[in-house]
């Protein structure tokens, strides 16, 4: 006989409590573990179709491009020398599995009838393809993803197509001002219709970068940023350090000083470098999602502690006559102490692994599932990997908080004197 | 030199502002394999001077020697290591824990509190009590599944499991009929003749009274038994 069959048999002892308890813990554990693998499904599902369609996962851009990134200007640009050492960097690292040259800049866009404002991104095709993997899957009305846009054509966002009541096929103008101040204006051809990524208000188009030198008349091709696509996604911190150190390029706009990398000072420094989370809004969405997950680790741990400690204290209060019983038969406080700990532990550990099951269950049916929710034009898929890490988390957190609950009335029933608890009725 | 000795012992309770003296300038000796009773009226002192012999309480004033070993210096794990060893106790309500088993229950003392014997002896010693208390047909059963004398009998089991020198029992009798308070003094007598342990009881039952050499508390004071 030990003390943890005592212990076991006690929580038994009164069986709807016991379970009426456990029960209020594994709901909080399912609820973590459901919430925290839907949540991050959902991030990661958002994170991947932002990544996967525009932003790629890292951004290289000329020093100072980011702060007028509104703006698109062209007057801050990588020159063919410069983008060449970019290429030299990125295709060193083998963690970089593509990357794409961009001109981005803001044109007109004429159907002969009306005009509109619109924001064109100058691409390669097959290296945009490469890099931004969702993009192609988005247009409608092209033939081949490698060669989304070819020269001579414009892929149109939605909203603009449809505003301006375009056919794919149709010609349209784009008149744009290079950096110079001149006015250029080319006729191109409709090849397909982008929904932007997010949302119908988008006013992205895209056009070969040839097009685009031609529309600016460019000597030679000014690259605006440099799309990044990398192999693990996980380690993309590292990698955009590996990136920025190996450019003698700062990491985002912020803390400058603090995040220098490389012997360049400020002044000399020609790239900086952005992580996908430094340019999406998302990103603060992101976080969002992770601090309400941890909100409703809070919110267990509260449900853990308060139906811990107030089960073992009910159980103290109504045990104390037998306290007193085995105190006198001779168990030194310790063993009484741990006694009632165990109880507590053992019903943490019991819920928890009840409420870990049953959650990583109901994740399992999510990711069999993979319902797909569309969100303005964004398929975000719900298959959920089962987040072992949170569960370990959260098991962890109801075994710890399950002693900490249990802690304080099972030092008390320690403290008990025997000859005081064998009077108690 | 005596087996137990209480030397000038008193004790005083507070209760608020108020201090009773449950016992008085007690002087005591008991010899080894005695079968005393303490008899006196509620409220004379004899299940304080019960708890200060069993180390559950602690005299207010005076010494208590126990084979020996001052018990009034010990501190609280010394005295619970001490009773563990030395001391069983049998409660006028049984106090048997309801979750184990009458087997477990009488185990429990070797357990958990004389946790070095091993499991084989410890076998043998329950069952061989159990034997003869008469209840080794119902050792698998719980305590709700007894009547009083069998919960009884099995509370005198588990005093006497780990060989104490001493038994202490404040009202054994009390929640007992007559055939059943008759066997349980039989069975306390056939323990102290055949294992030598010293038995003391606290009641003001006369059936146990006729059985006990002697002590009588008067003016919350032993008195010999005339």
């Amino acid at each position: 006989m030990s003390i943890m069959k005592i212990a076991f048999r006690n929580l038994l002892r009164f069986k709807r409590r016991t379970f009426l308890t456990g029960s209020l813990i594994a709901i909080g554990v399912i609820l973590v573990i459901v919430f925290g693998g839907l949540a991050t499904s959902f991030k990661e599902s958002v994170i991947g179709v932002l990544t996967n369609s525009s932003l790629a996962d890292m951004q290289i851009h000329p020093k100072g491009y980011v702060e007028s990134i509104d703006n698109l200007p062209l007057d801050i640009s990588l020159n063919p020398h410069q983008l060449n050492k970019v290429a030299q960097v990125l295709d060193q690292n083998k963690n970089i599995l593509a990357y794409s040259p961009r001109i981005r800049f803001s044109a007109m866009v004429s159907n002969y009838a009306q005009t509109s404002g619109i924001r064109l991104t100058a691409v390669y095709p097959e290296k945009e393809n490469a890099t931004c993997v969702g993009l192609a899957k988005r247009i409608n009305g092209i033939k081949s993803y490698e060669n989304f846009v070819k020269k001579g054509e414009i892929i149109l966002p939605e909203v603009l197509f449809k505003g301006l009541s375009l056919k794919l096929g149709d010609e349209i103008v784009i008149i744009a001002t290079n950096k110079d101040g001149a006015v250029n204006g080319v006729p191109l051809k409709i090849a397909g219709v982008i929904a932007g990524v997010m949302g119908p208000s988008g006013k992205d188009g895209y056009i070969h970068i040839d097009d685009a030198k031609n529309i600016l008349r460019m000597e030679e091709t000014d690259i605006s940023e440099i799309a990044v696509h990398v192999k693990n996604f996980s380690k993309l911190d590292s990698i955009t350090k590996e990136v920025a150190k190996g450019l003698g390029a700062m990491i985002g706009q912020k803390h400058e000083h603090q995040k220098m990398n490389g012997s360049q000072p400020m002044a000399k420094q020609v790239f900086e470098v952005h992580s996908w989370d430094q340019l999406a809004p998302f990103s603060t969405i992101a976080q969002m999602i992770d601090v309400l997950i941890m909100m409703v680790r809070l919110i267990l741990i509260s449900i853990v502690l308060i139906s811990v400690m107030n089960i073992m204290m009910m159980s103290v209060y109504e045990r104390i006559n037998e306290i007193g019983t085995i105190a006198a038969l001779g168990t030194v406080p310790r063993k009484i102490m741990y006694l009632f700990l165990f109880e507590g532990i053992g019903l943490g550990v019991f819920s928890a692994i009840a409420g870990s099951l049953i959650g990583v269950g109901i994740l399992v049916i999510f990711a069999i599932s993979k319902i797909t929710l569309n969100f303005h034009g964004i398929d975000v898929l719900i298959a959920p990997t089962i987040p072992w890490g949170a569960v370990g988390v959260s098991f962890s957190t109801v075994v710890l908080i399950s002693i900490i609950g249990s802690l304080q009335p099972a030092y008390k029933a320690s403290k008990l004197e025997p000859v005081d608890a064998l009077r108690h009725v | 030199m005596s087996f137990i000795k209480f030397s000038n012992v008193s004790k005083v309770y507070a209760s608020g502002d108020i201090l009773i003296n449950a016992s008085s300038h007690i002087n005591l000796e008991i010899d080894e394999a005695s079968f005393i009773s303490f008899i006196g009226p509620s409220g004379s002192g004899k299940s304080t001077l019960l708890n200060m012999l069993g180390c559950l309480d602690q005299p207010t004033e005076g010494a208590i020697s126990i084979n020996g070993v001052s018990v009034n210096e010990l501190n609280r794990i010394e005295r619970a290591k001490f009773r563990g060893e030395n001391i069983g106790f049998v409660f006028q309500n049984f106090n048997l824990l309801p979750v184990l088993t009458v087997f477990e229950n009488v185990e429990y003392p070797l357990s958990m509190v004389q946790d070095n014997i091993l499991k084989e002896e410890r076998t043998k010693r329950v069952l061989d009590l159990l034997s003869k208390v008469g209840m080794l047909d119902q050792k698998d059963k719980y305590p709700n599944q007894l009547s009083g004398g069998q919960k009884q009998r099995v509370a005198i089991a588990r005093a006497l499991v780990t060989n104490p020198k001493i038994v202490l029992a404040d009202e054994p009798t009390a929640n007992l009929d007559s055939a059943s308070a008759f066997q349980i003094i039989n069975v306390l007598h056939k323990m102290r003749d055949e294992l030598g342990t010293t038995f003391i009881f606290a009641t003001h039952d006369p059936r146990i009274v006729q059985e006990a050499e002697d002590g009588i508390l008067k003016n919350r004071q032993v008195v010999k038994k005339d």
